[in-house]
């Protein structure tokens, strides 16, 4: 069992800007009251308007970028009512934030490849991700495969592109790269041996994706690590709504299921059913 | 010049704020209250419920969102008693206020068992008992809806410590006067009015409950004001200190319970729209009574009923 993150906080933070982003998602961009260090990519946190308003239970969002040391970035599809309130809020107003949160990716050597695997703002944890390794000089042994129905859902897929790392998108009505579906075109990469089976294998977004390639990567015995989202009380580790099953045979199989907020987010894939 | 405007005491138990976490919404170890709460601000921490036997709770899901609230059905997870005698309860022996534990259990036998563990735990300065969640045996309500079976588990909890008992009922009944005084006959210190009221949210494309134990219970503002009628009938029918619990999320709300006739009010749900809730409810708190120029205890039982009579039923 996993304890609160030991930075965990409550901040009201301002909202400095808030810019549009694919048909019906938003980039929040929050300023913080000093700078922090850069976090571990597949941390999250819990954001609601500070006003009220809104749903009472906050969401939980990975962050999506921190583009100075004072600012934190979150990318938000409208969904729904909490979602549609947080995206409703305007620069200058407040959004309290329960941050940062939860225990992020597993650091893996810069010789070590990696393969990420987002469908649609699946791909909010990845632009951390991916510049990480570009900072250790990884970039290029670092793969992204970018997911979505149509090409204006791959959300800023400029900013992915320029991190430097191979971005392979793909789209199911074939307007941009690979037509099909996320895991078709990692399907014939693997295959071709155009991206390398042991690497590290990171993956996040819709439920349906995350099902299908927890299935994939154990067909294939691939190294994983999962991204997961469930409802959420707290974020905190207080409330116990978040369980995730827990596989019997792995190490967590002491108890049927782990706290996907403080155990998670991100869970390597042997450790749990799913 | 502030000190002392929150200070209470649910009986024997002295309080440096009136404001406590509610069973289930702060966990059963004390990292994140240390985390997020002061010890001006929380009077004290009441732990999550724990069971004879360890409990693997509800499948999920397991919480899903009402208007101005939310249905929850955990399933009292918990490792057990044993588990939390050993690993948990000596991370509270230096906690800076005082821990409540709540003994929840399936047979009265049980509720003694962790009864009569609790009483031995120096970590613990009284007891919750857990007469009322709705997300046991289905349901089922089996020790809360019955003034007898109240009474019975009360008493029995009651022999097996001498540390102050609080019983904690159920909104689930038509009349909770009968309740109130059953707890109070059989020799609980206070009361905790009350715990979530049973309810059920479909998802009608699955032609399912949404939740996936079926029902659920209802916390958060949306059941406020039936949990103030609570309080203040309870107030009405017994002599008992009241712990207020439904809905609180602003100092308003807790002022209104203290009128009502608590002594003390638990924050629950409002600690997940923000953790450190409890200190800005507390700070609120401050501002309102110097502006108001009262402390807490002037404050407690203070209700005016209209026509100066007891409480009116308003219903029809």
């Amino acid at each position: 069992m996993a304890a609160l993150p030991a930075d965990a906080r409550v901040l009201d933070l301002p909202v400095t800007a808030r810019r549009r982003s694919g048909p019906d998602a938003w980039i929040l961009e929050l300023g913080l009251p000093e700078a922090w260090p850069r976090l571990r990519p597949g941390r999250f946190a819990m954001l609601a308007p500070a006003d009220g308003r809104g749903p009472f239970i906050p969401r939980p969002f990975s962050i999506y970028s921190q583009p100075a040391p004072d600012r934190l970035d979150f990318l938000i599809q409208v969904l729904g009512p909490g979602t549609r309130a947080l995206a409703a809020l305007r620069e200058g107003e407040t959004c309290t934030a329960t941050v940062p949160l939860g225990n992020g990716f597993e650091v893996q050597p810069p010789e070590r490849p990696v393969v990420l695997v987002a469908g649609g703002v699946g791909s909010a944890p990845f632009l951390l991700y991916l510049e990480e390794r570009a900072a250790a000089g990884a970039a290029e042994r670092t793969w992204f495969f970018y997911g979505a129905r149509s090409a204006d859902r791959l959300y800023d897929r400029e900013r992915f592109e320029a991190v430097g790392s191979p971005v392979r998108c793909s789209t199911e009505d074939g307007s941009l790269g690979f037509a099909g579906r996320v895991l078709d075109d990692l399907a014939g990469a693997l295959d071709r041996g155009e991206v390398p089976e042991e690497a590290r294998f990171a993956a996040c977004g819709p439920e349906g994706l995350l099902h299908a390639f927890a299935a994939f990567a154990r067909e294939r015995g691939l190294d994983a690590e999962l991204s997961l989202e469930t409802y959420m009380g707290c974020g905190v580790g207080v409330c116990n709504a978040c369980p995730t099953p827990t596989d019997p045979e792995g190490p967590w199989g002491d108890w049927p299921w782990v706290k996907t907020c403080v155990d998670g987010p991100v869970m390597p894939l042997r450790a749990i059913r799913f | 010049m502030s000190s002392g405007l929150l200070t209470s005491a649910v009986g024997s138990l002295e309080l440096r704020s009136p404001l406590l976490t509610g069973s289930g919404t702060f966990g059963h170890d004390p990292a994140a209250a240390l985390r997020f709460l002061g010890p001006e601000d929380l009077g004290a921490h009441v732990l999550k419920t724990v069971t004879p036997r360890p409990r693997t709770g509800n499948p999920p899901p397991r919480l899903v969102e009402t208007p101005a609230g939310l249905l929850n059905s955990i399933g009292l997870e918990n490792r057990g008693l044993a588990w939390f005698l050993e690993e948990v309860a000596p991370q509270h022996r230096e906690a800076p206020w005082p821990v409540v534990g709540n003994a929840g259990g399936e047979s009265v036998e049980e509720f003694v068992e962790v009864v009569a563990a609790f009483g031995a735990e120096p970590a613990l300065a009284a007891i919750e008992i857990n007469l009322s969640c709705p997300n046991v045996q289905g349901g089922a309500l089996p020790f809360s809806t019955s003034p007898e079976a109240v009474g019975e588990v009360v008493a029995a909890c009651r022999a097996a410590t001498d540390k102050p008992l609080w019983a904690k009922l159920s909104p689930n009944v038509t009349r909770i006067a009968p309740l109130a005084r059953a707890a109070e006959e059989a020799g609980a210190d206070a009361l905790t009015v009350c715990n979530t009221l049973l309810g059920l949210v479909v998802d009608w494309r699955r032609r399912r409950p949404a939740l996936g134990q079926g029902m659920g219970g209802l916390s958060g503002p949306a059941i406020r004001p039936v949990a103030l009628r609570l309080v203040w009938e309870c107030r009405q029918a017994v002599g008992l200190p009241i712990v207020a619990s439904g809905g609180v999320s602003s100092a308003e709300d807790v002022l209104q319970f203290l009128v009502a006739g608590a002594s003390a009010v638990q924050v629950g749900s409002y600690c997940f729209r923000r953790p450190d809730g409890i200190r800005r409810i507390a700070g609120d708190l401050r501002r309102l009574l110097a502006e108001e120029g009262c402390r807490v205890r002037e404050l407690v039982g203070s209700l005016r009923w209209p026509g100066g009579g007891a409480a009116g039923g308003g219903e029809g």
